[in-house]
């Protein structure tokens, strides 16, 4: 029963932790707690959260993907292109994800046939997408993008009054959360983080779910960027530095276990709503830049020992 | 039957798409407002919003403090946020300041196309905006304020030719981040200059992104394959400070001047201990004092000019 | 000096969260003596072992050494009064020399400069390997290219080097060869000639009747008595034990045995094993025997698909079968229970639904969709068929006992209605009622034509179970018999390469 109690109370951690952020800036600030700013706030964390969906599911596998970044570059980039040599702007975008599922696949590819470490491995193609980003760019951003209605509305577009990139980002978590807690893959990605051995010898064809996992990362990462691209209407080369930080917090201070196997999705959206909150209340009060990363280093740590203590 | 819902659906289609819009909603019912702060309010109880670039770099840290002094000295209020380099940080640190009921914007562009999403949000809140040191593609601005770097590039030309006289020789060119305005434009008056001269010769012309490690990186890359290097220009003193350690372990420091942009502290000690030849102080404290100005002028209602040149300086 | 009481625990009481786990327990453990401590799994015998240990507090009862009454709050401290444990799984760094693991946390310095002494270390290692007459290992040797024998002893003589007066050894037979459960048996006789204590905790009662001199029980935590071996039975244990009469050990076989299932031909793995052939029937239980490293796993995972195999031929029901991956095993339902659950059987945070379910997700699920109802209606089924003691399905498995963690593992299996299933050392480290729950399942299996194959180091399990018995030595088949004319005996001259059926 009390057992019960506790595991209760771990699951529902992150969330106190973000409605006590919430109440706290509340008081502190009178522009925190307006639907505009709320609205606002949504937008500001739908990169980081669309990225950190798809960490999740790599973490599950007790793997990490440090290439998002770069890849979230990569795929603005090109898809920038596609759309400013006046590609069709929905064939360039559909292409643009493929990318992103191709390169995510190639990382998969890389630890599990090639057997390397993913921490190895994704830090390699970070490095290799940023170089591949600067060469196609020539280190400037890609200008003249689509006029279409439907690249612009990607990420400054409203729907009523909720902006698009909220939207896309509230849809792609109900079909992760659907896929993750109702289908047989998502069952597989937990089993394969939990014990790959025993995983593999109960008939689950762990590389498969592994690069499945890695595909969907850079589907998301680059879906990201195209969100990132239409509202900056140009793909920095620069994009998406140090993303891949940011998306780990994220499902870290969500509860989920960087050893893999155990988490949940709807802390990693918990986690990216704590950061973005945290800087855009930071922001309100004035605080300085400097000082707001060390409030967020001492969440991240804060959220990380909370979770060891329930072990 | 089959009609009914034929209709239904296409009536659900027309008011979701009819709901899909790239304003945001209500942007344009506030001007009132606003017009209603410009004629009340005393100067004492104007506050500005200002979105740095980075705070990573002494110059823009100097233009932080220019600001802030500045804004004291006037009595008004103001709220800075620091996008740290990175685009989108810079549109959610404008959108935080426009929670702020600010009455100006300053913006300090990380780059002049991606920084328009903010400038619109601006605009769409009817906040004015003024942007200093690089400027923004488009969006409604007010004025501008930067030093005039095509003429800052060309007085490092000219300097350069006046040391190294008639005999010219071979140069190397350290440019800023690629597309950032300031490196565009140094770097277009350092070769309005340069490229008439045919005794003089840039043998490299790489970035080293305004970094002090990557000036120093890239140039001990570039002597390698250039010993006879006789002087170099760097779009900003980090770089240029960079290019002096690796001269300086090249042991070539003596042989080679170097020219900065920007005349940050540590620049302005290297020129005065002879390690660099020249900077080209570009004035942080007065383009920032510039910019409070202009906001006070906009908030009392008056005309500026679409760009106001800073003087530049240059520092041997 | 037999009679003297080196530790003496009595009235200990302990209890987590409220819930009780020892209860008014003695313990007295005398000067050169091997004390069996047994008990079923959850009875308490790793509380004791921890609270005389300091890792544990007490809430009640007191512990004498020497006859001094006393209170560890540290392991340190009972390390310092000669009391140390040695762990199922050895704490020994396999990438270090043997050396260095002797004086793990201990090194020996030039004074207080930090600098190693590597030359005394050495010395000192050597010495104390010989004083347990062990000469085969070079201090310089990596721990990790030893057997787990004499990884064993590596941790005893680090013991002794405390100057210990007391050793407790946790399941010290579970990983190691024959060969080396002698030897270990000889060191044990001779630290009880020096006077050393042992405290030996096993769930095999051959060798607790082979090696101890006395032996307490315990029963959910309860103290259940102690007895001198020699005065004791068998049955007795098992009755103070189990606090009940458990009957006979093994089932009474009732299966009809039917048509070739399996069979395997030349099986082959480089370096490994070669030209293994079996087969086995419907209804039919294979034992297959042979010592640690003779490479009776390895055949069954290359079977399974774990492994690639390097030649040979798998049928079944006489139709050859392409297997590269475990789901191609599982696709022609052969299902394998693994012989280590932590490491390849369970997914040890997850729950028993999930657990459970990982095997069975193509049956409970549509269009790759998970239907709850169904998927709830098969695990409830498994986990009451086999009667999984648990509070909810969706407790993780590793809150459960080795016994009911194993019948986890069962059940994932039984879902997928093997027609062929393999099991690979199914009642390691599983009390004894739950052996006995084993064994049933089993049987009742193979009454329902299931063909079983069982690979097991315990001879009176494979003699009790199995219908024939292989042996296997060094990767080669060395004798197939029938289980009438199996004996203990026959089975160890081939298992240790003394006898090979010419075929």
């Amino acid at each position: 029963m009390r057992n019960k109690l506790s595991e209760n109370i771990a699951k529902i951690g992150p969330l106190i932790g973000l409605v006590f952020i919430v109440i706290l800036l509340a008081f502190l600030s009178d522009s925190f707690l307006t639907v505009d700013n709320i609205l606002n706030l949504l937008r500001q964390i739908s990169i980081n959260a669309l990225i950190a969906f798809g960490m999740t599911f790599v973490i599950l596998t007790a793997g990490i993907d440090l290439s998002v970044g770069s890849l979230l570059a990569l795929g603005s980039a090109l898809t920038a292109g596609m759309l400013s040599s006046g590609m069709d702007p929905i064939l360039a975008i559909f292409l643009g994800l493929i990318i992103g599922l191709v390169l995510g696949a190639l990382n998969g590819l890389i630890i599990t046939k090639g057997k390397v470490a993913p921490f190895i491995a994704t830090l390699a193609t970070m490095t290799i997408f940023r170089g591949a980003t600067l060469v196609y760019t020539d280190g400037k951003p890609v200008t003249g993008l689509s006029d279409s209605v439907l690249f612009q509305m990607m990420g400054k577009g409203y729907f009523f009054f909720i902006p698009v990139p909220v939207i896309i980002m509230l849809v792609v978590f109900l079909v992760l959360y659907f896929i993750l807690h109702n289908t047989v893959f998502g069952r597989r990605v937990y089993a394969v983080g939990g014990n790959e051995e025993a995983a593999t010898l109960s008939g689950v064809k762990s590389d498969r779910i592994k690069i499945l996992v890695y595909s969907l990362t850079g589907m998301l990462a680059v879906l990201a960027g195209i969100i990132l691209t239409s509202r900056l209407n140009s793909a920095q080369p620069t994009a998406g530095t140090m993303y891949e930080l940011d998306a780990i917090a994220a499902v870290v201070i969500g509860g989920t276990s960087l050893m893999g196997g155990r988490g949940r999705i709807t802390g990693t959206l918990i986690g990216a709503l704590i950061i973005g909150v945290i800087s855009n209340g930071l922001n309100l009060l004035n605080v300085s830049s400097f000082y707001q990363q060390i409030v967020k280093g001492a969440v991240i740590l804060f959220a990380v020992m909370l979770d060891r203590s329930r072990d | 039957m089959k009609r009914i819902i034929t209709s239904f659906l296409a009536l659900t289609l027309l008011i979701v798409l009819g709901a899909c819009s790239l304003d945001k909603p209500g942007s344009d019912s506030d001007d009132e407002a606003t017009d209603d702060n410009a004629t009340t309010e005393e100067a004492s109880e104007l506050k500005v919003g200002f979105s740095i670039s980075t705070l990573n770099n002494p110059f823009f840290v100097d233009l932080r403090n220019g600001a802030e002094d500045a804004a004291e000295a006037e009595d008004i209020d103001i709220v800075v946020a620091d996008a740290q380099d990175d685009a989108s940080k810079q549109i959610n640190d404008i959108e935080d300041l426009l929670q702020q009921n600010i009455d100006v914007l300053i913006v300090n562009p990380t780059e002049g196309e991606s920084v328009v999403a903010g400038i619109e949000a601006a605009n769409n809140a009817d906040i004015p905006v003024i942007t200093v040191d690089r400027s923004a593609a488009s969006g409604e601005i007010v004025t501008h304020i930067a030093s005039d770097n095509v003429r800052g590039g060309e007085m490092a030309a000219e300097h350069i030719e006046e040391i190294l006289g008639a005999d010219g020789g071979k140069l190397i060119e350290l440019e800023g981040i690629s597309g950032a305005a300031s490196a565009i434009e140094r770097g277009e008056g350092f070769h309005n200059i340069i490229d008439d001269l045919t005794e003089f010769d840039i043998v490299a012309s790489q970035t080293a992104n305004f970094d002090r490690t990557e000036g120093l990186s890239v140039t001990e890359n570039i002597l390698q394959g250039n010993k006879d290097v006789q002087a170099i220009f760097a779009h900003n003193d980090e770089m240029a400070l960079g290019a002096v350690e690796a001269l300086e372990s090249q042991g070539m420091l003596d042989d080679v001047i170097v020219v900065g942009f920007d005349a940050t502290d540590d620049a302005l000690v290297a020129v005065e201990d002879d390690r660099m030849e020249a900077t080209i102080a570009q004035q942080p404290d007065l383009i920032s004092e510039a910019a409070i100005q202009a906001a006070i002028d906009i908030y009392n209602g008056e005309d500026l000019e679409d760009f106001i040149p800073v003087d530049l300086e240059l520092i041997k | 000096m037999r009679q003297t009481p080196f530790v003496e625990m009595t009235g200990i009481d302990k209890a987590f969260d409220g819930n009780k786990v020892l209860q008014n327990v003695h313990l007295t453990v005398n000067k050169g003596e091997v004390h069996a401590l047994m008990g079923e799994n959850g009875a308490g015998k790793s509380t004791l072992i921890k609270i005389m240990c300091g890792v544990h507090s007490r809430d009640a009862g007191e512990v004498k050494v020497n006859n001094e009454p006393i209170v560890f709050k540290t392991p340190k401290e009972a390390e310092e009064r000669g009391i140390n444990i040695i762990h199922q799984e050895l704490n020994i760094i396999p990438e270090l020399t043997v050396t260095q693991n002797m004086f793990l946390g201990k090194e020996l310095t030039y004074g207080k400069t930090g600098i190693l002494n590597k030359q005394a270390m050495r010395k000192a290692t050597k010495k104390s390997l010989l004083e347990l007459g062990v000469d085969s290992i070079h201090p310089d040797e990596l721990a990790g290219n030893l057997s787990v024998g004499q990884q064993q002893m590596i941790e005893i003589a680090r013991a002794l080097a405390t100057k210990s007066e007391l050793i407790v050894m946790d399941e010290p037979t579970a990983a190691l060869t024959d060969r080396e459960i002698e030897s270990l048996f000889e060191v044990i006789n001779s630290l009880r000639d020096r006077g050393v204590s042992i405290i030996y905790v096993s769930h095999r009662m051959e060798e607790i009747f082979a090696i101890c001199d006395r032996i307490t029980v315990l029963r959910d935590g309860l103290y259940v008595g102690t007895e001198v071996i020699k005065e004791t039975t068998f049955d007795d244990i098992v009755r103070m034990m189990v606090g009940r009469e458990l009957g006979e050990r093994f089932p009474t076989r009732h299966a009809e045995i039917g048509d070739v299932v399996l069979s395997v031909e030349n099986l082959a793995l480089a370096g490994v094993f070669k030209d293994v052939s079996f087969h086995v029937r419907a209804g039919e239980i294979l034992g297959v025997a042979g010592l640690m490293g003779a490479g009776r796993t390895e055949v069954v995972e290359t079977i399974f698909g774990y492994r690639k195999k390097e030649q040979g031929e798998v049928k079944l029901h006489g139709k050859s079968i392409e297997i590269n991956h475990p789901v191609d095993a599982v696709q022609h339902g052969i299902a394998f229970i693994t012989e280590d659950r932590k490491d390849k059987g369970l997914l040890i945070d997850a729950s028993i639904r999930d657990n459970v379910a990982l095997t069975n997700l193509s049956t409970i699920s549509k269009s790759g969709v998970v239907i709850r109802s169904k998927e709830k209606s098969l695990v409830d089924d498994l986990v009451k068929r086999l009667h999984v003691r648990m509070a909810h399905v969706h407790q993780p498995v590793k809150s459960l006992s080795g016994g009911n963690q194993q019948k986890v593992v069962i059940a994932k299996w039984l879902g997928i209605q093997p027609q062929v299933l393999i099991l690979d050392e199914p009642t390691r480290g599983v009390d004894i009622g739950a052996k006995k729950e084993i064994y049933s399942i089993m049987n009742e299996l193979s009454e329902n034509g299931v063909a079983i194959v069982m690979i097991s180091s315990e001879l009176p399990e494979v003699l009790g179970i199995s219908d024939r018995i292989m042996v296997l030595h060094e990767g080669k088949v060395m004798r197939k018999l029938q289980r009438e004319e199996a004996d203990q005996e026959k089975i160890m001259l081939a298992a240790t390469g003394r006898y090979h059926d010419e075929k």
